[in-house]
């Protein structure tokens, strides 16, 4: 797996950890997911979303593949 | 500086830099410790105070007392005023110039004796007075001003 | 076009509000309360005779030249000290104060060399204009006498000369290096007439304090402090107002001329960020426009191995577009994109991202501000709801307490530097949180009241620790924060920061600073007054950026400090425009006035505009293209006016990212270290030859005036608009005041801008428009412009790059005064005489456990890569730190820096990189034979 790769998953878990900290659990997801939207492009998505599908993102934190399921 | 110079400075400092209008208070001890301002202590006055060097220099430079260079082993400082003018200091100015061998404003080539002028000592009721190194000197004609001559070239 | 002149009032104007009414040669007069005689009698056109005083200073009163005659007074008082009052009747000529007059110049005559017809400040002497004032028609006393006119000359300032033979020993210069610049570096030497001017000891210029702001140049009213430039090439004969392509503070500059040739660049006492002040950059550092390594004709090339083919414009710009065409046709419409500059004007920045969008049919544009204040952008919209600054900086006069993050204004923003300096100076406090102690903390008349020197990467939990204090103890301004916030958020923030776990005394181990240094901070920020917050990259440049920015917007908000003058919270902007180049919509995923791209609204409102349909999604933000290029599927660039090769972090990375692509394309002065990797070159223009504006860190749009013809042939707007025709996307804009129009038409805060109403009313701060037609100098003032403000909670999440045995310091990186940014510009000027090399900063500690004495070479390595520098030992860093600038690219700083990145908008984390330091022996390999490829890249072959 590449190097660049594993950068969008490192970028999607400290967005998790962003929004985990504002302390509502059930928003969490969708305010990652909504970030995401906002500021990547469509190819980053798909890239991570290609690599959860070849399960190439175990290192994904619980909330940011929350939100990358939102994001299909 | 030598190390033990910079200790005496930083003492000097340490102890003064505290209190209100430090730089002249910390000038005069300066002098008194050294004979004159070294060059190398105005940046360390200068950081103890918040200040810069530019302004340290400009208060060193415009008092006449304040040295910047190492004093004569021996100085004379001849009162100028008025009052021993008055009393005819202006002669006892051409003796010493002559009898020393130094102009007044100057030291001795080799520089253990320098003649410099002063402005009232406060001794106007005994003139010609004069400073010399530090100790007041008063009536300064005839034998008592060939004696001084002769001390100084002693 | 004539030499815009300005007018001394000769005593600053009073700031009072009642007024006084008195009679001056008959003729009566009403001003200011606390006015000068001197400046009511300029008020009604009167000048009166003076040496000594000039509006930038307070008066002195020293030349005895401004006498007046007062009736009822006994004596001739001088009329710049002495205030005016009521009914009071002044007579400015009488034969007696012209005898007086003319007696005062006969003796500052007597020791001035008679030289003006060969005196470089021949038409520029207010010697000689006084002696004409007065009469002077003999010097009864001779030129035998005492004089200094064998005085030497100190040349050693690249820029200026001392000739004390000419000085009149006004002070001028000495009290503007001290009450305008606040560096104190002149004196006045020794008394009577042996007073001279001193810079330090008695020394040269350019050894003593002197930070070479031109202060004083700008003060001496002789040729005493003369230009060196001036001295060359003589007296300028036209002028044009113009802003600095500098700082971040826009600074506002008489460019004087001479034809088409520059001859200096003088402070414009009406620029309302100046106020006549500059520094050493935009004052003097502007020799690179003419340099001789600036490209003035486009070249190709096949490889990057090829030297360069010079070729005609229409080639180049034809190239340009099949190339781009060829791409998107083999790898699909998001295979390009763009970086705008905040070194261009908005008009170009505009011009480059409405190519992207247009032209290239995609959102693949995002600007430099990606590596420096993106966070602000979004830590301030979400918060205030807009993504600036929020005070002007006159609101500084007003301000009680200061506190400066991440921020060293003295080297980065020196003109407002100057002016913060001089609040503190009549008493304002200082809060100073920055690993290293720079000049603000502590230097000659400046202490700060708290230096929290934290370690680099735990800024969230240094401002969780102060607010902690603040709610816990109480010091929430409760009635505002009701008022002004959302009250839900503020509880749910207050709580949050209440934790045990964000007291100052639980986050000591943390941050490295004791306890009782956060609790007093924190209570002075809270009850000191007016408390202002001034921040820079220190605050933005790390994987918590944007946190860091709402954690500052908080505690604003939670003491009440947000809506008035002297409070604030206040971004201080890298480069020139970096503003602007936000403002623009440069960035990937929003339009211009900050209108998210998935606005169907504003998407039309542009795509109307345009004849085009805007992508609904985001593109690419810098470090993504970058890796998306590694991954092959992004392969052509346009770059204008940004070195990313040498400024953006893992230079490794960069470097991999742009040899991926098939088409990189630089717009710059110079063959910088990008076009080395690059396929086209187009030569840039500076800011002398166009025609533009530049927003401030104020949110001040200036107007930048061209004043001589593009050396290169075009301006940059104009480049862009070629490319964009010959891409098949009509432009046809005849002058950047029809790109601005187009801007205020789409952009609501700028509905108000265009050049007809900046030059009527010199610069406008946005928003501008139907409710504020002049601008909005302070914003937030009756609700913030989301409505409520909003309290978001920072928890502090430690960085990923951590130090361990391998690399156990913490590099941390910064610019020093001389320098600006990648030093493309500074190092082709005369400031290579203040700094020549990047210096490494380090402890005398972690130096002496090393062997490393200053100026010893050293190995700065970290896991991204190693680079070499001398080293220079110093406790202005704390032990486990080490700094260092990155102007030269033999250094490449960035070599070392990471590609972690903030979480929420990829702004590098330059401000901590783990490293290790040991001692070296010279250059590292790489940069023995980077020098070598980089001439060998820059080879143009010869056209026959």
């Amino acid at each position: 797996m590449s190097q660049t790769r594993e950068t969008l998953i490192t970028m999607a878990n400290q967005i998790a950890t962003f929004f985990q900290s504002q302390g509502a659990p059930d928003l969490a997801a969708r305010d990652t997911a909504q970030h995401i939207k906002d500021f990547w492009a469509p190819r980053m998505r798909r890239d991570l979303l290609d690599m959860i599908a070849a399960g190439e993102a175990q290192r994904l934190s619980p909330i940011a593949s929350d939100a990358m399921h939102r994001l299909k | 500086m030598r190390d033990e110079e910079i200790a005496t400075l930083q003492a000097i400092l340490a102890d003064q830099a505290a209190r209100p209008g430090a730089l002249l208070p910390i000038l005069h001890q300066v002098q008194h410790a050294f004979g004159f301002i070294p060059k190398d202590a105005v940046p360390q006055i200068a950081l103890a105070l918040n200040l810069t060097r530019a302004e340290v220099h400009g208060v060193v430079t415009f008092y006449a007392d304040f040295r910047q260079t190492p004093p004569a082993r021996k100085v004379i400082k001849l009162c100028r005023a008025e009052a021993c003018q008055a009393r005819d200091s202006d002669a006892t100015a051409a003796r010493l110039e002559q009898g020393l061998g130094v102009t007044l404003g100057a030291a001795s080539a080799d520089g253990s004796l320098a003649l410099e002028p002063i402005y009232c000592l406060g001794l106007c009721a005994s003139g010609p007075a004069a400073l010399v190194n530090e100790t007041p000197v008063a009536r300064l004609t005839g034998e008592r001003l060939e004696r001084l001559i002769a001390e100084a070239l002693a | 076009m004539s030499l815009i002149t300005e007018k001394d009032f000769g005593t600053p104007a009073s700031v009072a509000t009642e007024t006084v009414t008195l009679t001056i040669d008959g003729q009566a007069v009403t001003v200011p309360a606390g006015a000068s005689i001197m400046r009511a009698a300029g008020q009604m056109g009167t000048q009166i005779p003076k040496l000594c005083a000039t509006d930038m200073l307070d008066a002195f009163g020293s030349c005895r030249l401004c006498l007046v005659e007062i009736e009822g007074r006994a004596g001739t008082p001088a009329s710049c000290t002495t205030p005016v009052a009521n009914g009071m009747v002044v007579a400015t000529q009488t034969p007696k104060l012209a005898k007086l007059r003319k007696g005062v110049m006969e003796l500052y005559i007597s020791d001035h060399p008679l030289d003006c017809l060969t005196c470089a400040a021949n038409g520029d002497c207010e010697l000689q204009d006084m002696a004409g004032a007065v009469g002077l028609r003999e010097v009864r006393y001779g030129y035998q006498g005492h004089n200094h006119l064998n005085a030497a000359t100190d040349a050693s300032n690249p820029y200026f000369t001392y000739d004390p033979a000419k000085c009149i020993v006004c002070s001028r210069c000495v009290r503007a290096c001290e009450d305008v610049q606040g560096t104190f570096a002149l004196t006045i030497a020794g008394r009577g007439f042996g007073s001279r001017v001193s810079p330090g000891q008695s020394e040269l210029f350019l050894g003593s304090e002197c930070v070479s702001c031109g202060a004083c140049v700008q003060a001496c009213p002789t040729a005493t402090l003369t230009e060196t430039k001036v001295i060359e090439i003589g007296q300028p004969e036209h002028s044009a107002i113009t802003t600095c392509a500098y700082c971040g503070v826009g600074c506002t500059f008489k460019a004087e001329m001479r034809g088409e040739e520059l001859v200096r660049m003088v402070p414009y006492k009406d620029g309302k960020a100046n106020r006549g002040h500059s520094c050493v950059k935009g004052r003097f550092a502007w020799g690179y426009a003419t340099h001789r390594e600036r490209v003035l004709e486009p070249m190709i090339r096949a490889s990057t191995d090829d030297p360069w083919t010079v070729v005609s414009w229409d080639e180049a710009i034809s190239h340009t577009a099949s190339e781009f065409r060829r791409i998107q046709a083999k790898y699909g419409k998001d295979s390009v994109g763009g970086i705008t500059s905040s070194r261009c004007t908005n008009e170009e920045t505009f011009l480059v991202q409405k190519l992207i969008r247009a032209a290239f049919h995609n959102n693949n544009v995002d600007t430099c501000a990606r590596v420096c204040h993106s966070p602000t952008g979004y830590g301030l919209k979400t918060t205030f709801g807009a993504s600036a600054g929020t005070q002007d900086f006159d609101s500084v006069e007003h301000c009680d307490v200061m506190l400066v993050m991440g921020a060293n204004p003295t080297d980065a923003h020196p003109v407002f530097a100057s002016r913060m300096k001089k609040r503190l100076r009549q008493g304002a406090k200082l809060i100073v949180i920055d690993p290293r102690r720079i000049d603000l903390v502590r230097s000659a008349h400046i202490r700060a009241d708290h230096h929290l020197a934290l370690k680099p990467g735990t800024n969230v939990a240094m401002l969780d620790a102060i607010a902690h204090v603040i709610v816990t103890e109480g010091l929430v301004n409760e009635t505002y924060v009701r008022e002004r916030c959302d009250l839900e958020d503020f509880q749910h923030w207050a709580a949050f920061v209440a934790r045990p776990e964000n007291s100052p005394e639980a986050l000591e181990a943390v941050t490295g600073v004791a306890a009782q240094s956060v609790r007093a901070a924190a209570r002075l920020y809270a009850t000191g007054g007016n408390a202002a917050i001034y921040y820079g990259l220190g605050v933005t440049e790390h994987s918590q950026g944007s946190t860091t920015v709402m954690a500052i917007a908080n505690l604003a908000m939670a003491t009440g400090n947000i809506g008035r003058p002297g409070v604030g919270v206040n971004p201080l902007r890298g480069q020139n425009n970096v503003q602007g180049a936000c403002d623009m919509g440069s960035f990937p995923h929003e339009l211009s006035g900050y209108r998210h791209i998935s606005d169907e609204g504003a998407r039309n409102l542009f795509g109307a505009d345009w004849g085009v349909t805007l992508d609904a999604d985001p593109g690419l933000r810098i470090p993504n293209m970058l890796d998306a290029a590694i991954e092959g599927e992004f392969k052509g660039i346009y770059i204008q006016g940004e070195d990313i090769l040498q400024s953006d972090p893992n230079t490794k990375h960069v470097a991999a990212g742009l040899a991926a692509m098939e088409c990189v394309v630089v717009q710059d002065l110079f063959l910088n270290e990008t076009a080395n990797l690059a396929h086209v070159f187009l030569p840039g223009s500076t800011f002398l030859e166009k025609d533009g504006t530049f927003t401030n860190a104020e949110r001040r749009i200036q107007r930048v005036r061209r004043v001589m013809s593009p050396r290169n042939g075009y301006a940059d707007w104009e480049v862009t608009q070629m490319l964009a025709r010959a891409l098949g996307y009509p432009m046809d804009y005849q002058h950047p005041s029809q790109i601005m129009d187009e801007i205020a038409r789409l952009t609501p805060s700028f509905a108000g801008v265009s050049y007809d109403r900046l030059d009527a009313l010199g610069s406008i701060q946005w928003p501008c428009n139907e409710t504020a037609p002049e601008g909005t100098p302070l914003m937030h003032m009756e609700r913030f412009v989301r409505g409520l403000g909003r309290f978001v909670v920072t928890e502090y999440v430690p960085t990923d790059e951590k130090v361990g045995p391998r690399f156990p310091l913490l590099l941390t990186t910064g610019r020093i005064l001389s320098q600006y940014n990648v030093g493309a510009q500074t190092r082709r000027t005369e400031n290579a005489a203040w700094h020549e090399e990047d210096l490494l900063e380090i402890h005398p500690h972690d130096a002496e456990e090393r062997g490393v004495k200053s100026g010893d070479w050293v190995k700065l390595a970290s896991r991204a890569g190693e680079t070499a520098l001398r080293a220079k030992i110093t406790d202005r860093v704390a032990p486990g730190v080490v700094y260092t600038t990155f102007h030269h690219p033999l250094t490449q700083a960035n070599v070392i820096t990471t590609d972690f990145s903030d979480w929420a908008t990829n702004c590098p984390e330059y401000k901590v990189t783990a490293v290790q330091v040991s001692r070296g022996n010279g250059p590292v390999d790489w940069q023995i034979s980077y020098a070598e490829k980089a001439s060998r890249s820059r080879r143009i072959e010869a056209t026959s």
